[in-house]
This record gives structure tokens, C-alpha cells and sequence, in this order.
């Protein structure tokens, strides 16, 4: 077997069986699990779902449309509408409990647009919402129905940039997650993995075992194996998130049906790939480099952090990119290879990107990569026997090993 | 064909010459001493012989020619900065460094196995590398340096933090290993250790190879007419034939100093004739310690 696989092999496993590595790999999904659910129990202890009476003097709700109010939570049942004929049998039954709340609408309220509501505890807007539109629908029922259903609707808003064939909209909600949720992926994945080799090769200073494995197999074969061991247990994370994602979207399918419409394009998908293989592979090359040059573990990952603020930072300027996804910083953004990975796919949502834009940013990303893994290489050979002593970016370039 | 041959290398780190034009061969299947007080360049050479480090001048043979990967197969290192991987077994950490050096699974197993019983680690071997005590982990670097059964093995240091029962126990290894055909490279500074195991040597003093051949030779060349002896008697203040005596370290040690023309053998005579007892009579070698610091000395250079 080749020395390099047995180092892949060793780096993987030592991280992928540890406890520490386990409860990260799940901690994300059951994150995310609980902020659904309590987003999910804020809602229900928000929402009344007692019945709602209305006392009308206007006549509009004389014969009413039925308006089959919709329980935010499919386990709730729907809010009803009771009619009163007067006010004092409508209190008498909020007294009672038997209503949360009742709107009594004015006699001219055509002119006066006034209704009133009587409560004890002041219902929650959407509950107002909905028996706006009870009375809206009621409101329009004389006009032709093709005009009342489009203004009871509203319009459907196209983002569409000038001279640009794509277009967003904005009733497709992934056209807008999509990029966020595999930007976001793609930091965590490169955070975690360059944490990892970051770790892996400092740890080879501090255990003294550099020397033993220099004269076991070559620099090189070492450093590429510590790279994919890694970024290996990086990739493994990131697919068991994806694949609890992949559950939690289907569930989300399924409470939601109306999103089911929702394609993914393919395009971006290789597009994504594409940007994000060599910029895994920079990072992670510039992380071993740092950990071939300091000393300790801690003072490793602090630095480390840097490398993650280029990466953020397209998420500040998101407005621009997403309402001007081919102005000059949109572009900048998309082309600079640390801020690449998260813009251009964000870009690539909102607009077609040229070509020449894309081959660029792919070339300057790979050869990044390459000069990444050169740097780190040297930093290796010079760094590696170094105990307590830093290594400056001038020796590294002008130095033999 | 010599196993390792160092021709002219010299390496500067910064403004600090580590090593100035050295030389050296060393033969297959001898112990070779690498000596030199602590900062001479003795382990900077040895990384260079190992291809760590590249030297800025001068070249290394090993084997009859440059370094391979294959070669690392053949070579057992123990370097100076002692490593283990601390947060796995001892077992698994043993294990993975066998395999890097090219042996397969079940056959790191089995020489593993033997080695840690006959180095008393056995019952250890489920322990995480850092739970183990300092000697402990001495041995177990030593099984990762013998285990792939190498034809050259290179210790740097091999008696540093050492107990003296441990020590003998490494230098009879060493032995066994020289009996068993290795060539075994020792880089120490503490000379006395390897006065009896080595065969040649090579004496470093601040980067320059100050003395080079083998020990006996060596030692003949800086022996003086003397001789060491023991005796509880009152030691005669003159003798025939002798220039001048003082004692070593304890009462009844002496050194004499004899003049040119009288043989250590008639010396021995005419003690006996003088009716003195005689505990101990040997012929005056140098030790190494010694003999370092005469060609320090005669060379100018400071001893540091």
C-alpha cells in the first residue's frame, strides 16, 4: 500500500472516530432542529385559534363568501368567523370565552374604512389580516372574478436585471436560499477541514514527530496526504449535513407543497463545484503553511482566522450583489479568490455571469491553489524542524531547506 | 561499497556556520561514532545524511549513491527530539510508524508483538503514548527505529535520560545489532558511553571535523609513555625510569609518567622489585574525553 494512503488513511480515521468529531458532525442538524422547533412552539403559543365574532352594520357580509382561514400549523385547527347580530350578545360571548375577539364594522365603512375591535387581549395582526381578507373578498364578490382573484393575489414581482436573459422570482425562494445555504456550507466545510489540517500539522511539531516521518516517506507525499485526510473529514461533515438537509427540505416538501415547483439548475451546480474544489484546496494549503510556520496549536488556529474574514465578507455587500450582480464590486467580488467562493454563485442567481468572467475566476482560483501548495510545501521544509522558533514569510521565500 | 560517504559539506543557518567542510565514510557493519560536545553540528550532519536538510556545499552517498524513498525502508532513526504520536495507543502508534516503513499489516503486528514483550511494554500496549513514562517511551522509540529490521541505523543521542540499566540495555542491542551485519551510526556528546562500543570515529568540534580514524588508532596516537596502577602502599616519591607520578581520583590510583627509554614491562619489574603490591598495572590509554580535549586545545579552539 502507498505510504501516502496510509497517512490518508491514519489522518481520516484519527479524526473521523474521535467522540469530539461525532457530536460536531451532529450538533449542526440538531441545531437547526431546535431552532425549528421552537420558532415552530413560538408560533403555537402565539396563535389562538378560538373562533372570532363580527357584528356587521355595513351589509356587506350579508351573504357571505365562505373564507376557509388556513391553520398556520397543519395540527391547529382554522380560525372561524361567527356572526352577532348586536354588540352585547358579542361580548357576552367574549365574557364567555367562546371568542378571542370581535370586529364590529362601521355602517359606512365603504367611506370610513373604520372597524372595530373589541377584545380583552388585543388578537394578534394576523388574526386581523385574516378577517381583513374575509371582508376583502366579501368586499370585491360583484366584480368579475378574473379581477377580484387578481387583486386578492396581488402581483408577482420579476427581478430582472437590464439586458440579462435570467430572472429571479420571487415566489421561487430557493432561487435566494440556494446560494446562502452552499456559501454558508462551503465556509463551514473549509473551516472545519482547515482546522483539522491546521491542527494535524502543528500536532507533528509538538509530538517531535516530524523527523520520523520525513525519513519514512518525502515532504511532499506527507503534506498531500495531510491535505486529503482532512479535507476528507471536511467533505464527510459536510455530506452528512447535506444529507440531513436533503431529509429536512423533503419534510419541508411535504408541510409546504407549494414549493415543490422549485428546480435546481445544474448550471450553477457546476458552477459551484467548480469554484469551490481549488478554493477548498488554497485554503487548505494555506492553513498547513501556517501550521508549518508557528508553533502552537493556539496561536495556529487565532491567525486562522483571518483567512475566514475575506470569506464572510461578500455576505455584508449581499444587497449589492444580489440588486447589482454586475456592478464593478460584484465583479471585484466575484473574481478575488477569497471572496469568490460565496459571490460568484450569489452573482450566478441573480444574473448570468460571461464566460470569460467565470474561466477567470476559475483560473485564478487553481493557480492561487497551486502557488498556495508551493508556499506550503516550502513552509513545510523550512518550518518543520523548527521547535519554538517562528518562520518569517522572507525566509520562506529566500531560504534552502 | 561504504554505506554512508560525506564529502565536503557544509551548511550555514543564518550567520551561524553549522558545518564546515566535513568528511567522512562510514563501513558497513561497524558501530561509528559521530562525537562532539552538545552544538557542534553533529545532528545538523545527521539530517543532512538523511536528506532533511540540504547541504550548501559538499555531497552524501548512501548506499553508493543519493538518497531514494526506497532507502528509507533500509534506515532506523532515532532522532534527538524523540516523538510519538501521544494521543493514540502505544500499539496503534507503533504500528502506524511500521507500516510507513514498508511493512505490511500482519508482519508489523507479529514483530511488534515480540518486541514489546521482550521490552517489557506488553501490558502497556492499550495505553495512549502520553500515559507511558519517560523510559517508556525511550524503548518504544527504539522499536520504531529497529522494527522494519533496517541495514543502517542512525541514534542520535542514544543514552540521553537514560537509567544505567536501560543504558546497558541499549548498548547490548547495539551489539546484537552490529553482530547481526547492521551498520549502526551513534551521534552523541557523551564520549565515555561509546569509548567501548565504537569502532571508527569521527570527532566534530564547532562544525570542523577535528579528528577522524579509528579508535584504537586513535588512542594509540595520543597515548603518552604512562601507565595507570593501583596500590595501597606508600607510593615512592623516585624509580628508576620514572619521570614524574600524580595521583587519579582516589588515593591508590596513580598515573606514572616513564621516561622514553624505559618499557612499560621493565617498569612493572622494577615495582616489583621495590616490593610494592600491586592491586592494578595497565598501559596508560586516553580516554576519548581526554583525547578531545588535547586537539581542542592544540588546535586553539575554545571548548564549549
Amino acid at each position: 500500500m502507498s505510504k501516502t494512503w496510509l497517512v490518508i488513511k491514519h489522518e481520516y480515521w484519527k479524526h473521523v472516530k474521535k467522540k469530539r468529531f461525532i457530536l460536531a458532525i451532529l450538533s449542526l442538524p440538531f441545531f437547526i432542529l431546535l431552532m425549528v422547533a421552537i420558532g415552530f412552539l413560538s408560533v403555537i403559543f402565539q396563535y389562538n385559534d378560538s373562533p372570532i365574532g363580527f357584528v356587521d352594520r355595513s351589509s356587506i357580509l350579508d351573504n357571505p363568501i365562505e373564507y376557509q382561514v388556513e391553520a398556520p400549523i397543519g395540527l391547529m385547527k382554522p380560525i372561524e368567523f361567527i356572526r352577532y347580530t348586536d354588540e352585547s350578545e358579542a361580548e357576552s360571548a367574549l365574557h364567555d370565552n367562546n371568542i378571542q375577539a370581535f370586529y364590529v364594522i362601521d355602517k359606512n365603512f365603504i367611506e370610513t374604512r373604520e372597524i372595530k375591535v373589541i377584545a380583552i387581549k388585543a388578537p394578534d395582526s394576523s388574526v386581523n389580516g385574516e378577517f381583513y381578507t374575509f371582508l376583502k373578498l366579501n368586499v370585491l364578490k360583484d366584480l368579475p372574478e378574473e379581477i377580484s382573484s387578481r387583486l386578492m393575489e396581488g402581483a408577482s414581482f420579476e427581478v430582472k436585471s437590464t439586458g440579462e436573459q435570467k430572472s429571479a422570482n420571487e415566489d421561487n425562494v430557493f432561487v435566494f436560499i440556494l446560494p446562502f445555504l452552499v456559501g454558508f456550507l462551503f465556509i463551514m466545510a473549509v473551516n472545519i477541514s482547515a482546522g483539522y489540517l491546521l491542527q494535524s500539522v502543528v500536532e507533528e511539531k509538538e509530538n517531535r514527530t516530524m523527523e520520523i516521518m520525513v525519513t519514512s516517506l518525502s515532504p511532499n507525499q506527507l503534506m498531500t496526504a495531510k491535505v486529503i485526510g482532512n479535507l476528507s473529514v471536511g467533505l464527510t461533515q459536510l455530506v452528512v449535513w447535506i444529507i440531513f438537509g436533503i431529509i429536512g427540505i423533503f419534510s419541508i416538501f411535504r408541510l409546504f407543497p407549494d414549493l415543490q415547483s422549485t428546480k435546481i439548475d445544474l448550471s450553477f451546480l457546476l458552477l459551484t463545484i467548480m469554484v469551490f474544489i481549488p478554493a477548498f484546496v488554497m485554503i487548505a494549503a494555506m492553513m498547513a503553511a501556517l501550521g508549518a510556520t508557528t508553533t502552537e496549536t493556539r496561536e495556529a488556529q487565532q491567525i486562522a482566522g483571518i483567512f475566514t474574514i475575506p470569506m464572510v465578507l461578500p455576505y455584508w455587500f449581499m444587497q449589492v450583489l444580489m440588486e447589482k450582480p454586475n456592478s464593478p464590486l460584484s465583479i471585484f467580488f466575484s473574481l478575488f479568490p477569497f471572496t469568490a467562493p460565496v459571490s460568484l454563485p450569489m452573482r450566478a442567481a441573480f444574473s448570468t455571469i460571461p464566460a470569460w468572467q467565470v474561466v477567470i475566476t476559475v483560473s485564478l482560483l487553481i493557480s492561487f491553489a497551486i502557488a498556495a501548495l508551493w508556499f506550503a510545501g516550502k513552509a513545510f521544509r523550512l518550518g518543520m524542524l523548527r521547535y519554538g522558533k517562528k518562520l518569517t514569510i522572507k525566509e520562506i521565500f529566500t531560504q534552502r531547506p | 561499497m561504504n554505506t554512508i560517504e560525506v564529502n565536503n559539506i557544509s551548511k550555514t543557518f543564518g550567520s551561524q556556520k553549522a558545518l564546515d567542510e566535513v568528511s567522512f565514510e562510514v563501513k558497513p557493519g561497524e558501530i561509528f561514532g559521530l562525537l562532539g560536545p552538545n552544538g557542534a553540528g553533529k545532528t545538523t550532519c545527521i539530517r543532512i545524511v538523511l536528506d532533511i536538510f540540504k547541504p550548501d556545499s559538499g555531497s552524501v552517498k548512501l548506499f553508493g549513491n543519493g538518497m531514494s524513498e526506497g532507502k528509507k525502508d533500509q534506515i532506523g532513526y532515532l532522532p534527538e527530539e524523540r516523538g510519538l504520536y501521544q494521543d493514540i495507543n502505544l500499539e496503534e502508534c507503533l504500528n502506524y510508524l511500521a507500516s510507513l516503513k514498508g511493512l505490511s499489516s500482519s508482519e508489523s503486528h507479529r514483530r511488534i508483538k515480540e518486541y514489546l514483550i521482550r521490552f517489557n511494554l506488553d501490558e502497556h500496549k492499550k495505553k495512549k503514548v502520553k500515559e507511558l513514562s519517560k523510559g517508556m517511551q525511550q524503548k518504544a522509540q527504539l522499536i520504531t527505529t529497529l522494527v522494519h529490521d533496517p541495514k543502517l541505523v542512525i541514534i542520535d543521542e542514544p543514552f540521553s535520560a537514560l537509567d544505567p540499566v536501560n543504558t546497558q540495555m541499549v548498548k547490548d542491542i547495539l551489539r546484537e545489532q552490529r553482530d547481526l551485519g547492521k551498520t549502526i551510526v551513534m551521534c552523541t556528546h557523551q564520549m565515555h558511553q561509546v569509548e567501548e562500543l565504537c569502532d571508527r570515529l569521527v570527532l566534530i568540534n564547532q562544525g570542523k571535523s577535528v579528528l577522524y580514524g579509528a579508535l584504537s588508532e586513535v588512542q594509540k596516537a595520543y597515548a603518552g609513555h604512562a601507565i595507570h596502577m593501583r596500590t595501597e602502599d606508600q607510593f615512592p616519591a623516585s624509580l628508576p625510569g620514572m619521570k614524574e607520578f600524580r595521583r587519579l581520583e582516589n588515593h591508590s590510583h596513580y598515573q606514572v609518567d616513564l621516561d622514553l627509554e624505559i618499557s612499560p614491562q621493565d617498569f612493572l619489574k622494577t615495582l616489583v622489585a621495590a616490593n610494592i603490591n600491586i592491586n592494578q598495572f595497565e598501559i596508560a590509554t586516553p580516554t576519548l574525553d581526554e583525547i578531545f580535549i588535547q586537539v581542542v586545545t592544540e588546535s586553539g579552539m575554545k571548548y564549549e
